[in-house]
């Protein structure tokens, strides 16, 4: 029997660039069901040094650092001890990482991993805010944070609380403790899904709003603050989770609904009174007065977070140059734009600006491989939110851009108070799952334009098997589909629940759509089937 | 005849021996993270050791009946204002 040969030559190569794409068989790294590593993958010499020291350790070290500065490690102890959400959920913190970024090199792993440290940076500030202000954690007592923090449901903007941002601090209630773990690991949510349907609640409400519940079923919510302010969350199974957070908080509570209708003069109008009734309702808790100033400030620095992604937007939209991948993206736009302004963002964004402008000025190609330029519309899986990174490797399917980056399109007006409330307002109707989801045909179509827009010519269309709402239009979209002739997979998904549709069935739905529809071969053969069923 | 010591040679060496040796504390330091990272040995740890520990806590802990708490409906004032 001959030899196989050995290519010194190719094996050199390999060691000192890592292996090209096609032939890196990723799929061969994981460890059967767990998802975790045999080993982590040799991106080349550069790219895994910059991985180890520059992502791996330095977000290490910094994780650290923000906790000690934040709140300090008694009190982190003490809420991992307490409460599941964060225990279970943020120590494995770095896999998640691993996994928004497998097969990236050069600056694109460089810029989506700044993304990903401004998101760990952020949570950690909220949770140990949490623990700081937590009077379960500190035997009853209201210490001085207690009292100078405000807790909201996590689809008010964080935006609404900048006129007190200077002496008090502001947490969402969900952000950290549901919808942040459903990434980082999807196993823990799941708890607090059959606890409120353990209470009688029927399966078959939205899970992110059974989840948000079930946190408050399972009194694994701190108490952090005096008094709270709720949205419907814009859906109605969202209105039964304030009720039941009114109930279990027991606390002073300003609902703050995002109308079900908008674009309406009327519907504006009303909505301006609410978020002037809001304010009236802080300055009175509080007993600390509303500062134009500071919100003039806050928005200014929030516009410039805004400015700076439309950048980022015409170099996705028009050239191959832009070192975001999809997860990245999409995760990083919704959680600043949703939380508000906040240093970590600026600091970022300046990161990922030097990367951009040299990636257009040396024109350098970051997804070479990209043979598909995506559109993801609708609600993404929570628990498979890194199917893109999945999707690149294995079929070269590039996200490009998606629904929830596009919702809060705007910049506010600071000129006159008139302005400026006119802006929020509308700002607060395009909430999360609001505007494109369930905001009405005109929004829910505006798929088409931004697919131009983007220069996309495949769609990826979530399908969130329990939200009521968009199912309503399924029909409509298929038929756009059809007339237009574009390539659209249906991802069907339940949004924090990974036991209905697994992450292996939404990859074998895309693997049946790539070969049978669009006749094309896999650039990774080993990533079409594996199993991580009990996997972060 | 005897050499003298001559004190700075001496301390010059001591402190390159010193230097020496924190390098190769480093270097160490550095290959022992590079095998914890490279063989994904933090999330081995995490996922078998910790991650168990933790959840065997959780389940376990007493936990409020939250249900037995009442719905004080009327407990705070109705928010009215006239903005």
């Amino acid at each position: 029997m001959a030899k196989k040969k050995v290519d010194i030559k190719k094996l050199a190569r390999d060691f000192w660039h890592g292996k090209p794409h096609g032939e890196r068989r990723l799929g061969e790294l994981y460890e059967d069901k767990t998802g975790l590593y045999k080993h982590r993958e040799w991106r080349g010499v550069k790219d895994t040094l910059y991985y180890f020291y520059m992502i791996w350790l330095y977000n290490y070290i910094f994780m650290v650092k923000d906790i000690m500065e934040m709140g300090g490690p008694i009190n982190f102890a003490k809420g991992v001890w307490r409460y599941r959400w964060v225990g279970q959920t943020y120590l494995p913190v770095l896999h998640w990482f691993d996994r928004g970024m497998e097969g990236m090199r050069g600056e694109t792993l460089r810029a989506s991993a700044w993304h990903y440290r401004g998101m760990v940076n952020e949570t950690i500030r909220q949770f140990q805010r949490m623990f700081v202000a937590d009077t379960k954690l500190h035997g009853g007592k209201k210490t001085d944070a207690w009292y100078h923090t405000m807790a909201h449901n996590e689809t008010v903007w964080g935006g609404i609380f900048y006129p007190w941002s200077d002496h008090f601090d502001n947490v969402a209630m969900e952000m950290i403790p549901y919808f942040v773990t459903c990434h980082v690991n999807c196993h823990t949510v799941l708890n607090y899904i059959d606890a409120v349907q353990s209470i009688g609640l029927p399966g078959d409400p939205c899970p992110m709003c059974q989840a948000e519940s079930g946190l408050f079923v399972l009194d694994d919510m701190p108490d952090y603050a005096p008094f709270i302010i709720t949205s419907n969350e814009a859906c109605d199974a969202s209105v039964a989770t304030s009720i039941l957070q009114d109930w279990f908080y027991d606390k002073p509570l300003f609902a703050m609904p995002q109308p079900m209708q908008f674009d309406d003069p009327l519907v504006q109008k009303h909505c301006r009174r609410e978020i002037e009734e809001c304010w009236k309702f802080i300055e009175e808790q509080t007993g600390v007065p509303f500062n134009w100033d500071q919100l003039v400030k806050k928005l200014r620095q929030q516009n410039q977070l805004q400015e700076f992604e439309r950048e980022k937007w015409e170099v996705a939209a028009k050239t191959p140059y832009y070192p975001i991948n999809g997860v990245a993206q999409a995760l990083y736009r919704i959680y600043y734009s949703q939380d508000g302004d906040r240093p970590i963002w600026h600091f970022c964004d300046k990161k990922v600006r030097k990367i951009l402008e040299k990636c257009v000025s040396k024109k350098i190609n970051t997804f070479p491989k990209t043979r598909h330029r995506v559109i993801a519309w609708s609600c993404a899986p929570l628990y498979y939110s890194h199917w893109c990174t999945w999707a690149y490797n294995c079929w070269g399917l590039n996200v490009i851009i998606n629904m929830d980056s596009l919702m809060f399109d705007m910049s506010i007006r600071t000129d006159t108070y008139d302005h400026c409330l006119d802006d929020m307002a509308t700002y607060h109707m395009w909430a999360p799952m609001r505007r494109m989801a369930v905001g009405g045909m005109h929004h829910i179509f505006e798929l088409w334009e931004n697919m131009e827009k983007f220069n996309c010519d495949f769609v990826m269309m979530y399908d969130q098997l329990q939200c009521k709402g968009m199912q309503g239009v399924h029909g409509h979209f298929e038929d756009e589909f059809r007339s237009r002739n574009i390539p659209a997979v249906w991802m069907p998904h339940a949004l924090p629940d990974s036991r209905t549709v697994s992450r292996a069935e939404i990859r074998r739905i895309i693997n049946d759509y790539m070969t049978t529809v669009m006749h094309e071969e896999p650039l990774d053969p080993s990533l079409l089937d594996f199993d991580d069923s009990m996997g972060w | 005849m005897k050499k003298r010591k001559c004190c700075k040679c001496s301390l010059g060496r001591k402190l390159g021996r010193l230097v020496l040796k924190l390098l190769g504390l480093a270097l160490l330091a550095n290959a022992a993270l590079f095998a914890v990272f490279f063989f994904d040995l933090d999330g081995k740890l995490l996922f078998n050791v910790v991650e168990p520990l933790l959840k065997k806590h959780y389940d376990n802990m007493d936990r409020k009946d939250t249900l037995k708490a009442p719905y004080d409906m009327d407990k705070y004032p109705s928010y009215e204002y006239d903005v």
